[in-house]
């Protein structure tokens, strides 16, 4: 039970950003869970290391939400693999979430930056 | 848990889903090097916990609405187990209600929607002659050979068309002798019906010709005769004194005419054009011997409207080319199964509409029910909708409540259907065509299944919605009582008001015709019934001559009365009440009215002694003897009407009249009227008196007679119907002595009908009481425990109980009293449609009108004093403190 509350505890710690990740990692492609995975982990120099268990629960909740859509298909291996896509929903959504994180990381950027001597 | 289909095939997928993960991992660690074992081992520990990843998962998928549903219904199951008490009222009122639907639908279907058990049977149509001497009614009648014969040749518009009579055959075989029925048809009959015999062939028009002695016989025949002999065809049997080659063998069910019992044998209508000597015109050429059915079959193309034209001019043609036998007669078309059901289709439909109205009730009970239920809950679906649930989502789920309710009720239901139908198949008359065949089939249940349905929602909306109306948020206020509103108050007191009503209406309806089955019961049929036997055996034509059918019957009159304990032994026929009655046309001295318009009377052959065996006084005159033969004046004896009616202020006594019926006369005699005898009933119980005159068998015998003999006492059984047949057996070996019956129980199936729906219509009217005293019960009781806090402060402030009880009371009758007001009118207008199944009763019976009224307040005083002497029970302090 422990267990599973970490999980779910990493999953909300990372809702809002990791939907934005992984829609922004099908932008570029049609790709699988573990492609995605790979390629957030590439193209973030190792920094983000997407764990399975929130990976997972957050394709299947973006594909409920209609913001992405999955089907079987052979891999680049020759394997059946579950490739999602973004749909046209999800474009959008990818959108307004890009918007609304430019807004909240400029604006935890300002407080961050601000000069220590305005402290009253 | 067990997981629904669709889920558990998305469970699969997950899993293939991560397998492949997996893999890839693998895979992409062993291309950089590692060990395939290294590489499996770190890609399983960066995966982690793959239950919990599925589990998480799956969490994410949420409610489909369908799971939502079976969410609803197994919340809705577990909280109608946690109250048994509920539940199994509920139940067994709808179970009752869609039980008896179910039931009466079947009936209905059987009798009313199912097609004939013929192909294309809608197409099937049946044509009767028609009287159109009165100008009020159309009375359809029987069809003469001869002008089927012009109608069948003339024709267009149906592709065939066949003419057939009931007939009874003597088959003997060794010594046996066996009575057979039958029927005498044209020859195309089967091939109009559209069935063809299973072995050998169906009939040939050559063999209508007078000779032609073939028979088609049933498959009850071909296996109880002829030990199902697969070359039966052609062998022989001796009917009636003559030799008839079988040609044919019809399938199992085949049953054409629908008769009772079903016709075993048929034979072409040379059985009628024979004669015995060659001076006599056979009954095929008289164009007014009217005895005849006839059916049709219509081509695809025509419609019952364009035949009827055709047919129209056909018969005015006829009309024209022989005024005498045919003027003023027309010819009418009716839908074959339309004629099968005749008159019964109104009672039936009555007893639908009365059993709706049973359902009507339970549903107002039910909903009375849930209503109460749904007060009570009010702090429930608060909570609920305080947790977030929509309001659609808490009338969608009560709504679920009332399905799983009306689910369960269907399901016992139909248990009881299956009890109730075979109760009213036993108890029915079986003249109903189709219903032995009466059974739960597909359409019945799916009249069930939306009954049902249609009930559930009659039921569930009302509480549902008001539940969801009101304000879900007060309930959360700790000082909210459960106490309904005062628009559920007047819903459920209107609820109350509705069922009394219509239960009234019920009550009223079975009460009228009680009333009237007993009047009927009381009526006396004109002769004494107790303790009679009646029998039938057929003279074969072949061997019996009409003088010597007069001398058979001559002589074993006489032979019956040695039995011992016999009183007395006639003959007659028709028998009275035993469906079949003669008319003839009566020429009186003096007239001079044409011979279209002459008067009918009821006639009946009877031998010497017949009033005085049946118990018919004689008012005038005196009564055949054996002296009145062929050889003698002829002489008739007439009933009271006839006498009344014909003779008004003359002394009816040797006046002559001349009915059209002659024997061995050369032309139609005139008869001497000897004597006058009391009215007797000949159709039915119900009919008015009607004139009717009598003749002896030795003047005027043209039907085979009925025996009437009277026993000194009870039992009128089979022993004296033993001690006949070895007495006629002991004349000649060849008859077979058939419709041993009382005379009792032709008068009790005379009735049958009336009896049938009587008692039907009382079942379901006290059905519908009990549910009504069961509704108003509880609603007073769920008042009383609404006011138990009120109750408590009157009591603790010094009000006497009987106060309390009359409180309780006053409103329990209040409600009661309103009802029947309404129920009252309601069934003023219900009797209205009733009247022409009643007979000497008032469709405003004040009598039944009364005692329905005193029936219902009593039950609604019993229904309030129940609850109401609880309230005066009620503990000052507990009262008080209940909260």
């Amino acid at each position: 039970m422990l267990k599973r509350a970490h999980y779910q505890n990493r999953i909300e710690l990372l809702q809002g950003t990791l939907d934005l990740l992984i829609l922004q990692a099908l932008q570029w492609g049609p790709q699988h869970g573990y492609g995605i995975s790979q390629a957030l982990r590439n193209h973030s120099a190792d920094i983000l290391q997407v764990d399975t268990g929130s990976l997972y629960p957050a394709l299947h909740r973006l594909e409920r939400q209609r913001w992405i859509r999955a089907e079987w298909k052979m891999s680049e291996r020759n394997q059946r693999a579950r490739v999602y896509q973004l749909t046209a929903a999800g474009r959008k959504q990818l959108l307004a979430e890009r918007s609304r994180w430019e807004q909240i990381s400029a604006a935890i950027a300002m407080i961050l930056e601000r000069p220590k001597e305005s402290r009253t | 848990m067990k997981l629904p289909l669709w889920r558990r095939r998305q469970d699969a997928e997950l899993d293939e889903e991560l397998a492949s993960h997996l893999r890839m991992a693998i895979a992409d660690r062993i291309a950089r090097g590692e060990s395939p074992e290294a590489a499996s081992q770190a890609a399983r520990r960066e995966m982690g916990n793959l239950p919990l990843i599925k589990e998480v998962t799956r969490d994410t998928w949420g409610w489909t609405t369908v799971e939502q549903i079976l969410q609803d219904i197994r919340y809705a199951c577990r909280r109608l187990r946690k109250s048994p008490g509920f539940s199994l009222v509920a139940i067994t009122t709808l179970a009752l209600g869609i039980g008896a639907n179910t039931a009466m639908f079947s009936v209905i279907n059987a009798v009313l929607l199912r097609p004939l058990p013929f192909p294309h049977s809608e197409r099937l149509v049946a044509v009767t002659e028609t009287d159109l001497r009165s100008a009020t009614s159309i009375r359809s009648t029987s069809v003469s050979w001869p002008n089927f014969f012009d109608w069948r040749s003339r024709t267009h518009g149906v592709e065939s068309l066949s003419a057939y009579r009931d007939a009874d055959f003597t088959l003997t075989s060794g010594t046996r002798s066996l009575h057979l029925d039958g029927a005498v048809v044209s020859s195309e009959f089967f091939s109009t019906l559209g069935v063809q015999p299973v072995l050998g062939r169906g009939f040939r028009l050559e063999e209508e010709r007078a000779g032609a002695d073939v028979a088609v016989i049933s498959d009850q025949l071909w296996r109880s005769e002829f030990d199902a002999d697969p070359a039966v065809v052609g062998r022989d049997m001796r009917l009636n004194g003559r030799r008839f080659s079988v040609v044919g063998v019809m399938p199992p069910r085949f049953r054409f005419p629908v008769s009772v019992p079903a016709p075993l044998l048929w034979v072409t209508l040379a059985y009628d054009a024979r004669t015995e000597s060659p001076d006599d015109e056979p009954i095929t050429k008289q164009r007014g011997a009217h005895f005849l059915r006839v059916i049709g079959r219509l081509r695809p193309e025509t419609s019952l409207a364009s035949v009827q034209s055709e047919l129209d001019v056909i018969a005015a043609a006829i009309a024209r080319d022989y005024p005498g036998d045919q003027a003023r007669r027309g010819v009418r078309l009716r839908p074959q199964l339309e004629t099968l059901v005749g008159d019964r289709r109104q009672p039936l439909l009555i007893l639908f509409a009365a059993v709706g109205c049973v359902l009507l009730i339970a549903c107002a009970n039910l909903a009375n029910l849930l209503l109460a239920r749904g007060a009570g809950r009010h702090r429930e679906l608060s909570v609920r909708a305080a947790l977030g649930a929509s309001r659609r989502r808490v009338v969608s789920q009560l709504l679920t409540e009332s399905v799983v309710l009306s689910a369960a009720g269907t399901a016992c239901g139909l248990a009881l259907a299956r009890w109730w139908l075979a109760a009213l198949v036993r108890l029915s008359p079986v003249t109903l065509r189709g219903l032995d065949e009466a059974s739960i089939d597909g359409a019945v249940l799916a009249f069930t299944v939306l009954v049902a349905a249609g009930s559930a929602v009659a039921f569930g909306m009302i509480p549902a919605l008001q539940a969801a109306r009101s304000n879900l948020a007060a309930g959360l206020q700790a000082s909210m009582r459960a106490s309904a509103g005062r628009s559920q108050q007047r819903i459920r007191a209107g609820l109350v008001i509705a069922e009394t009503a219509i239960g009234v209406t019920l009550l009223v309806a079975a009460g009228l015709l009680l009333r009237n089955f007993n009047h009927l019961l009381h009526t006396s049929p004109g002769f004494d019934p107790q303790n009679v036997v009646t029998a039938r055996f057929r003279l074969p034509d072949a061997r019996y001559s009409y003088l010597k059918q007069v001398a058979f019957y001559d002589d074993l009159l006489p032979d019956i009365a040695k039995i011992p304990g016999i009183q007395a032994v006639a003959a007659t026929a028709p028998l009275p009440l035993s469906g079949s009655r003669y008319s003839l046309s009566v020429e009186l001295v003096g007239s001079t009215t044409p011979a279209a318009d002459k008067p009918s009377a009821s006639f009946g052959m009877v031998s010497p002694g017949y009033f005085h065996a049946m118990h018919v006084p004689f008012l005038r005159g005196r009564d055949f003897s054996l002296a009145d033969n062929d050889g003698a004046p002829r002489v008739a004896v007439v009933n009271d009407s006839f006498a009344r009616t014909f003779f008004a202020g003359q002394d009816p006594i040797g006046q002559r009249i001349r009915p059209g019926l002659s024997t061995t006369e050369k032309e139609t005699p005139w008869r001497e009227i000897v004597g006058v005898v009391a009215d007797i009933k000949h159709g039915a119980l119900t009919e008015s008196d009607q004139p009717a005159f009598f003749v002896p068998y030795a003047q005027g015998l043209i039907s085979p007679l009925y025996l009437i003999v009277r026993t000194a006492g009870e039992p009128a059984g089979q022993g004296v119907a033993e001690d006949i047949r070895r007495t006629l057996a002991r004349k000649d070996p060849e008859l077979a002595l058939y419709d041993v019956k009382t005379l009792d129980a032709y008068l009790a199936t005379s009735v049958a009908s009336e009896r049938f729906e009587t008692l039907l219509l009382a079942m379901f009217a006290g059905l519908g009481l009990t549910l009504t005293a069961v509704g108003l019960y509880g609603v007073v009781a769920y008042g009383v425990a609404q006011r138990t806090r009120e109750f408590g402060i009157r009591l603790a402030l010094g009000a006497r109980s009987g106060e309390v009880l009359g409180m309780v009371v006053r409103r329990g009758l209040a409600l009661a009293g309103i009802g029947l007001a309404v129920g009252v009118v309601m069934a003023a207008f219900v009797a209205r449609l009733l009247a022409t199944a009643l007979h000497g009763i008032d469709p405003l019976d004040p009598v039944t009108f009364g005692a329905v009224a005193s029936v219902l307040l009593v039950v609604a005083m019993v229904a309030s004093y129940v609850p109401a002497r609880r309230a005066t029970r009620v503990d000052p302090m507990l009262a008080l403190r209940h909260e």
